[in-house]
């Protein structure tokens, strides 16, 4: 236990690192207040007028609005948290303690993560109190609960693995620009422009849930391309097989650095 | 040019370090490796020769974007600079000219090979230039000025991706107003290379005014620069 | 060049670094003591030209800081050493030391390269001079930064805690080097070590909460704590009145070093104070009186 007792002490001091920077509320409350002031296409100015829209309609349509962009602040957020130990001189004293590597990522990604996630949760809490008081359905906060449980977390958690591990090879600056390539090349250039994953279940920006909460595809989801297996009907099961697939694809880089860690350690 | 100009300068590239230097560079080669799987999967040349140009138009903009804040945001000697009687300014200059010069250099090299592969789809090759050149020093630009503005990368980088991302979702948005089209960073590979694109890049060119001006202002006081938000 | 601070007032946000500092230097090697937070580090950014002076007056050689031309000039005349010396990790100490040459104008590069090298044999690493500097040692980092604020023969020397952290085999090498090269400019040297000021300064000022509290001679500075300055030993509980300044443990007991006014304890006798007892007494009746 005392193993797991350190790693939430790790968890909990990442989160106040991270939470505490202002920068990181700054960026979120300016792409989130641009993206609502924008009119874009199936956001949620396009759902019915009040107070004909579902509250689960309604949110979906914020929580997919806010998925187009705001997990490029994630990326951004997080690319330098690995290598600022080197920077700051802290890596040694670290190594020195006793939670092992792998606590220490773990800890460092669970507290950073829901950190970095906590800004856009409360956009999306703003947007259902927005719709609260408009749409007079107090359904909305939960519903908006949900919908960023089931569009946005599931990018973050993605976007968070590759943006913890991956500048510690690419070097960051590299990794920023081919993160913003792929979220674009990834998630929203068609399949029919050049091979891509765009509407898959792998699909980081969340299609298959948006979907499947809205009852109807949207971002793309499963239209053809390569891969077809991974791009069945968006229904209720596809969603959780997207949610699922996109998690433990997210935790691949995290496991891999935290191995490599350890056996450095110890060799 | 003296040869301690020559020197000063070989300097200034070794701080701007491999990862900013090559980054363009580097881009330009993800953008070929994406045309090499586009023509293995049975595209046809104009289809890879777009995909190239995308490379040129849209990934080097964003890659010296990147490089340009970390050149800004990040010098382990900067108290020790700015005690010295060369202007941090003119220090950062260099530096950002280096990144400025490299991704030159290799752009215009892309440009040939393209050229002489028969890939090239863009404008005349003595304007292609127009291609990369304002767009980079646009988005290059905002991201600089963010960066002295802010002292955060985080919200440097992150304007520099969200407006490149905004801008690739919203063509269409762009090309209906003809005020805004000249703002637009892509108007080869997204709007088709319209009639005028080329008189609207020197018009884009021109907005970078501001930016310039924010970022000479911000550095007449370099001191804010000692608390970065990171440090 | 001598250093001229009139009513020096300087804050960060809500932080006021520097509350009215008075200071006059004229020449040679001169002390800057106080604790942490007191506000030594603001001060030496700012004759550094760092940071712009808030209020107040700062001539140096008789250039006014509050310009920008007037800190750029003084610039050209001056070498820092700062408390946090970054230094590139992928140079060597040759490469570093010719880029900040250049960065301070010396483009000759035959003089340049000769001044570089004089200076590495002068710091002793000469051995090293092309090694990268990832792996040096913390006296050696020191002595990378002493030869580079030696470049361009400054007549200002301004340095910031140099010996935290060092050796004391290093500490006395730098404190040495640094007395040399008093003769013939004027070397600041910030510290919390009280130690570094005795073995090299004639004169000191104590900076306490962002304002001078003693400008004078060292040896005054000393005699601020003659007759206030006791041994003792106790088998018990340390003294209570006055500041412990040491505390030895022995068989029979802890032998204590005691400024008081009064005397301490029954058995406590008066011993010839060392600046660090004057400035503890200096810091001891401004705590009273404040």
């Amino acid at each position: 236990m005392t193993g797991v007792r350190e790693m939430l002490a790790v968890c909990r001091y990442e989160f106040w690192m991270q939470i505490r920077k202002r920068s990181l509320w700054i960026t979120i409350a300016l792409l989130a207040g641009s993206l609502a002031a924008g009119r874009f296409g199936m956001g949620p100015r396009y759902a019915p007028a009040p107070p004909g829209a579902p509250a689960q309609e309604v949110m979906t349509r914020w929580a997919f609005l806010f998925s187009v962009i705001l997990p490029i602040a994630f990326g951004m957020a997080l690319a330098d948290r690995l290598l600022r130990d080197r920077r700051l001189h802290t890596a040694e004293l670290l190594a020195s303690l006793p939670p092992g590597p792998a606590g220490r990522l773990t800890g460092t990604f669970l507290g950073s993560v829901t950190a970095t996630g906590a800004p856009a949760l409360a956009a999306m809490l703003v947007a259902a109190g927005y719709e609260t008081v408009r749409r007079g359905d107090p359904a909305m906060i939960p519903w908006g609960l949900a919908a960023f449980a089931a569009v946005l977390a599931p990018a973050l958690v993605f976007v968070a693995g590759y943006a913890l591990v991956c500048p510690l090879v690419l070097t960051t600056p590299l990794f920023r620009v081919l993160f913003v390539g792929y979220w674009f090349w990834g998630n929203l250039l068609l399949p029919a422009t050049l091979p891509t994953p765009t509407g898959s279940l792998l699909s980081p920006i969340g299609s298959y849930a948006a979907s499947w909460l809205l009852g109807t595809p949207v971002l793309h989801a499963g239209i053809p391309g390569p891969l077809p297996v991974l791009r069945p009907v968006p229904t209720g099961s596809a969603a959780a097989a997207s949610i699922s697939l996109l998690v433990v694809a997210g935790l691949l880089p995290l496991l891999t650095a935290g191995l490599l860690r350890s056996r450095r350690r110890t060799a | 040019m003296h040869s301690s100009d020559v020197e000063m300068w070989r300097h200034e590239a070794g701080r701007l370090g491999w990862a900013a230097g090559c980054g363009p560079a580097l881009a330009l080669v993800v953008a070929a490796a994406v045309a090499a799987l586009t023509a293995g999967d049975g595209a046809g040349r104009p289809q890879v020769s777009l995909v190239l140009i995308t490379g040129l138009e849209a990934l080097l903009p964003l890659a010296v974007a990147m490089a340009a804040t970390s050149v800004v945001a990040t010098d382990r000697a900067r108290e020790l600079h700015l005690s010295l009687p060369t202007r941090y300014a003119t220090v950062l200059g260099r530096r950002l000219g280096v990144l400025a010069g490299a991704t030159s250099a290799a752009a215009v090299a892309f440009t040939g090979v393209l050229w002489a592969a028969g890939l090239w789809s863009g404008p005349p090759v003595v304007a292609s230039p127009l291609l990369w050149a304002p767009a980079m020093a646009w988005l290059g630009g905002l991201a600089v000025f963010i960066a002295l503005l802010t002292r955060s990368l985080l919200l440097a980088t992150t304007a520099a991706g969200g407006v490149w991302l905004a801008q690739q979702l919203f063509a269409s948005g762009f090309a209906a107003h003809d005020w805004a089209r000249p703002l637009y960073l892509f108007p080869v590979s997204r709007l088709g290379a319209y009639p005028g694109w080329m008189t609207d890049r020197l018009v884009l060119t021109a907005t970078i005014a501001p930016f310039a001006a924010g970022v000479l202002i911000l550095l007449r006081r370099p001191e804010r620069m000692l608390t970065e938000e990171e440090a | 060049m001598d250093i001229a601070i009139t009513g020096l007032r300087r804050s960060f946000g809500r932080v006021t670094a520097l509350r009215g500092v008075d200071l006059t230097v004229q020449g040679g090697m001169f002390g800057l003591l106080g604790g942490n937070g007191a506000g030594k580090t603001t001060l030496m950014r700012i004759m550094a030209g760092v940071i712009a002076p808030g209020k107040g007056q700062v001539r140096i050689g008789g250039y006014d800081m509050t310009t920008r031309s007037g800190r750029r000039n003084v610039q050209r005349r001056l070498g820092y050493v700062p408390q946090e010396l970054g230094l590139y990790p992928d140079l060597s100490p040759r490469e570093f030391l010719d880029y900040v040459a250049l960065l301070k104008g010396l483009d000759d590069t035959t003089a340049r390269r000769r001044q570089v090298g004089e200076l590495l044999d002068m710091v002793g690493l000469a051995d090293v001079a092309g090694r990268r500097m990832k792996g040096f040692s913390g006296g050696m980092r020191r002595r990378v930064g002493i030869a580079q604020a030696l470049l361009g023969d400054p007549a200002l020397l301004i340095v910031d805690e140099p010996t935290a952290g060092l050796d004391p085999q290093e500490r006395i090498r730098f404190r040495t080097l640094l007395a040399g090269l008093a003769g013939q400019r004027t070397v600041l040297l910030s510290t919390h070590i009280v130690e570094d000021v005795a073995q090299t300064c004639h004169d000191t000022a104590v900076l306490a909460a962002g304002q001078v509290i003693y400008t004078g001679s060292v040896t005054d500075l000393t005699r601020t704590a003659e007759g206030a300055t006791w041994q003792m030993s106790s088998a018990g509980a340390p003294p209570t009145d006055g500041v412990v300044v040491s505390a030895v443990t022995r068989e029979a007991g802890t032998q204590y070093r005691v400024i008081s006014p009064a005397r301490p304890s029954r058995d406590a006798t008066s011993v010839p104070p060392t600046l660090e007892d004057g400035y503890v007494a200096l810091m001891q009746r401004h705590t009273v009186s404040h």
